[in-house]
């Protein structure tokens, strides 16, 4: 399990996250508005994924250590959250 | 400032000049698709050299003026006025920033596009403020709204790439974001929806809604390469206009390079000079590789070390010379700006200071030449037995020093069109002020005149060109009753006449009325009611130069804003010209300005009063004679000659310099007809003296105060020749 909600308020990418991931981070997202996503861990992003932060809008904690994440999808999500 | 900036300055400035032209001949033929392109490109170059410095808000303001452009071409519709007009007012924008960038040294941070963006109308003016909506990216917008949004690195960008992903990608296990990050050189990326984001809870998670644009290092086809099939869903755009101008320039600059090197081998003495040689091949070489000629490179290398070897330049000039002749880019898809461009690259750009810099050392180089001149003659007077030698050196010297003057005055010739660009747009502004359609005829506009008269002209032809319209030129119901057409036509005429340049404005307007302009004349007492009665219809048309003349009956905008004809003969005549008016009732009128070619030598002819010598300018000399005594009658106070049967008041120079009154009927000696203002003067002198050319030096310090002089200059012996403004002086 790549995503999950690892305590009130917070949830959790790490490793790597496939398109599969998607519809689980909509489904924990949908349950806690508000919440925070912690992607320090996360290794790999599918784009899926990335379309449900956008939309969700969380608010993004930590950097993650892959490159393109860090450098090009950090700031975007970045600009999104609400 | 940085050299790439001071480079942006010259380049922007001249593409500034080359689109307000084009935008212009594009008003006059909005159909012409060749018009068209010139404009559009004129405005794209603009863009990618605001590119290439990062200048974010000139880049955008550009943008949308080429959008404007391009809705009209892709809605095949012709170009509107307003369009053309919101395109200027941009072009104004930007000279306004290169003028900051000039003063400043630096990008104004505070630039704004917003109002040019505005201008462009509410259809286009959403998008790209970099803060706002950097997502949302609206048609073919997108480039540059990643381009502003990243200009960062958007100088280094090669392709820009927009990648919309079918909706059914994740299920074919596509992840189009992983086939992004793993793209050739990807300097930048952004996402947005393709179709408005659902809200979370209505997301279909499984469905994609991407858009992915991004900015790469890489070429296009590298790009489409590593997009593979994807590449279908995308679109792929070159940036190479934009780096063409960097690689253009580094071309050229690699070019000069080599030039260099060429110079520096063919001074060599020869080809023994092995240091030279070596030096030469190693930076040609250099040069080369930079810019990613490595073969060529190689084959300078090869060629250096053969002539070294074989102590003969041949070689390695060969191969020098074959890499500077194929430098220009070899790009094959080069069919924009590089004409333009490649007109101007046989020139060097020279600052004007170092051009006067040359203009004073000739100037004091004559002064000297005159001077060897001087002690030549005394040498021969002494029968020195140098003074043969000497004799035929200083004809030597005499000659190249012509040569050398004859060249520095070509140096500092412009074409006049380098004043007259800005006027079609002046007209076009005026005649929609004062709803005179009018349309300005260039003539003779390859003229060429010395950069401070082709400078300093066009204040007074702007004044010349607004009184040709705002008092010339009937209103629209006049014309029609005089049967003329709707859209008055004013030529600006140029040419060459002997030593002089001549500049005529012509309009087609109502002519002068004469009447009128006696009635001003005595109602401001301008002139004595007497005067006016005999005055010829000539003489009465030279009133409107008196300072204090207007005959507008409502201040315009335009005009009357307290500068009269007065303004512009004072300009002229500071440059040595003259300005006259002709104009025929009903037909129009044309005022004539003469001016010299150069105002580097001025030519003088030297005379004696009151026992010094002192010069007067050629230009203003009708006539020299000697009249007898008993044609000398006096006028009241002051005397007076008749020469074919005109009156013209006669002073004696050396009174008028002492202040002095104390003609006498007997005096004798030569008489200098001159033009004074636009009357003739008679001025009694004791003797004339000879012609010569001098260079006029204004005068400093005490004397720059002393009404009546117009310089000063050196003459051969050392001693000062004070060079008088007879104009000034009889006053």
């Amino acid at each position: 399990m790549t995503v999950q909600a690892i305590r009130q308020g917070v949830i959790e990418l790490s490793g790597r996250c496939g398109a599969d991931d998607a519809e689980a981070l909509q489904q924990q997202l949908l349950a806690m508005p508000g919440a925070t996503v912690e992607w320090s861990n996360c290794e790999h992003l599918h784009s899926a994924v990335v379309q449900v932060l956008l939309v969700g809008a969380p608010r993004m904690r930590g950097a993650p250590k892959n490159a393109f994440l860090k450098t090009h999808i950090a700031p975007i999500l970045g600009r999104s959250a609400k | 400032m940085d050299e790439l900036l001071a480079q942006f300055l010259i380049e922007s400035r001249e593409l500034v000049d080359n689109a307000v032209d084009d935008l212009l001949a594009l008003e006059k033929a909005p159909n012409d698709p060749k018009r068209f392109d010139d404009v559009f490109r004129a405005f794209h170059t603009l863009k990618g050299g605001a590119g290439i410095v990062d200048f974010a808000a000139m880049q955008t303001a550009l943008h949308f003026a080429e959008g404007a452009l391009a809705a009209a071409r892709t809605e095949s519709r012709p170009v509107t006025a307003l369009d053309i007009g919101n395109c200027l007012s941009c072009l104004d924008r930007v000279t306004e920033w290169l003028d900051d960038i000039e003063s400043a040294g630096a990008i104004p941070a505070d630039a704004d596009a917003a109002d040019i963006v505005a201008l462009f109308g509410p259809a286009h003016a959403a998008p790209p403020a970099p803060a706002a909506a950097p997502g949302a990216v609206v048609g073919d917008d997108w480039v540059a709204a990643l381009l502003s949004t990243r200009a960062a690195v958007a100088s280094r960008a090669r392709t820009a790439l927009r990648y919309t992903p079918a909706a059914d990608s994740f299920f074919r296990r596509e992840d189009p974001l992983a086939r992004v990050a793993a793209l050739p050189g990807l300097l930048a990326v952004d996402l947005g929806p393709r179709t408005p984001w659902a809200t979370l809870d209505e997301l279909d998670p499984f469905s994609c809604n991407l858009t992915i644009t991004a900015l790469l290092a890489s070429s296009r086809s590298d790009a489409a390469a590593a997009l593979g099939t994807e590449s279908r869903y995308c679109d792929l755009q070159s940036l190479a206009d934009r780096s063409r101008v960097r690689d253009e320039s580094l071309a050229r600059k690699a070019e000069e390079l080599l030039e260099a090197q060429l110079q520096l081998l063919e001074s060599a003495e020869d080809a023994h000079q092995h240091g030279r040689v070596a030096s030469a091949g190693l930076a040609a070489a250099n040069v080369l590789r930079y810019i990613g000629r490595s073969s060529e490179a190689d084959a300078v290398a090869t060629a250096a070390a053969v002539a070294i070897a074989e102590s003969r330049l041949e070689p390695l000039l060969e191969a020098i010379g074959a890499a500077a002749r194929g430098a220009p880019p070899a790009a094959a898809d080069v069919e924009t700006s590089t004409a333009r461009l490649g007109g101007a690259r046989q020139t060097i750009r020279v600052t004007a200071e170092r051009i006067d810099a040359l203009v004073r050392l000739t100037g004091e180089l004559i002064v000297s030449n005159n001077a060897i001149g001087h002690a030549v003659k005394v040498a021969e007077q002494e029968g020195s037995s140098l003074a043969v030698t000497l004799k035929n050196q200083h004809a030597a010297l005499n000659r190249l020093v012509a040569e050398l003057q004859r060249a520095v005055v070509g140096m500092r010739v412009l074409p006049l069109s380098v004043a007259f660009r800005r006027f079609p747009r002046l007209v076009r502004e005026m005649s929609a002020e004062l709803k005179k359609p009018a349309n300005l005829v260039l003539d003779g506009e390859d003229t060429e005149a010395d950069k401070a008269i082709v400078e300093t002209l066009v204040e007074p032809l702007v004044h010349l060109l607004r009184n040709a319209l705002d008092h010339g030129v009937e209103d629209t119901a006049s014309r029609a009753a005089a049967g003329k057409p709707d859209v008055a036509t004013i030529h600006l005429r140029a040419f060459r006449e002997g030593e002089h340049v001549v500049v005529e404005v012509t309009d087609d307007g109502a002519g002068i009325d004469v009447a009128k302009i006696k009635q001003v004349a005595r109602e401001r007492s301008l002139a004595a009611a007497d005067d006016l009665a005999v005055m010829t219809d000539e003489q009465a048309l030279d009133l409107i130069f008196l300072p204090g003349f207007s005959t507008a009956k409502t201040v315009t905008e335009l005009s009357g804003r307290g500068v009269g004809m007065d303004a512009v003969r004072t300009a002229v005549g500071r440059l040595g010209g003259q300005v006259d008016v002709r104009s025929a009732a009903g037909k129009g009128t044309t005022v004539r300005v003469t001016l010299p070619f150069s105002v580097l030598v001025t030519q003088v002819m030297t005379v004696e009063a009151g026992g010094q010598l002192f010069g007067i300018p050629l230009d203003a000399i009708v006539e020299t004679l000697r009249v007898e005594k008993d044609r000398i009658f006096p006028v009241g106070a002051a005397h007076a000659i008749v020469l074919r049967n005109r009156t013209i008041p006669l002073v004696r120079l050396a009174d008028v310099l002492t202040r002095r009154s104390k003609h006498q009927r007997d005096d004798e000696g030569p008489i200098v007809i001159a033009q004074l203002g636009g009357d003739l003067g008679a001025v009694q002198v004791d003797r004339i003296g000879e012609r010569m050319d001098v260079i006029l030096k204004p005068l400093e310090g005490l004397l720059s105060g002393v009404p009546g002089l117009a310089g000063s200059t050196l003459l051969g012996d050392g001693s000062v020749l004070l060079v008088l403004d007879l104009g000034e002086l009889v006053q």
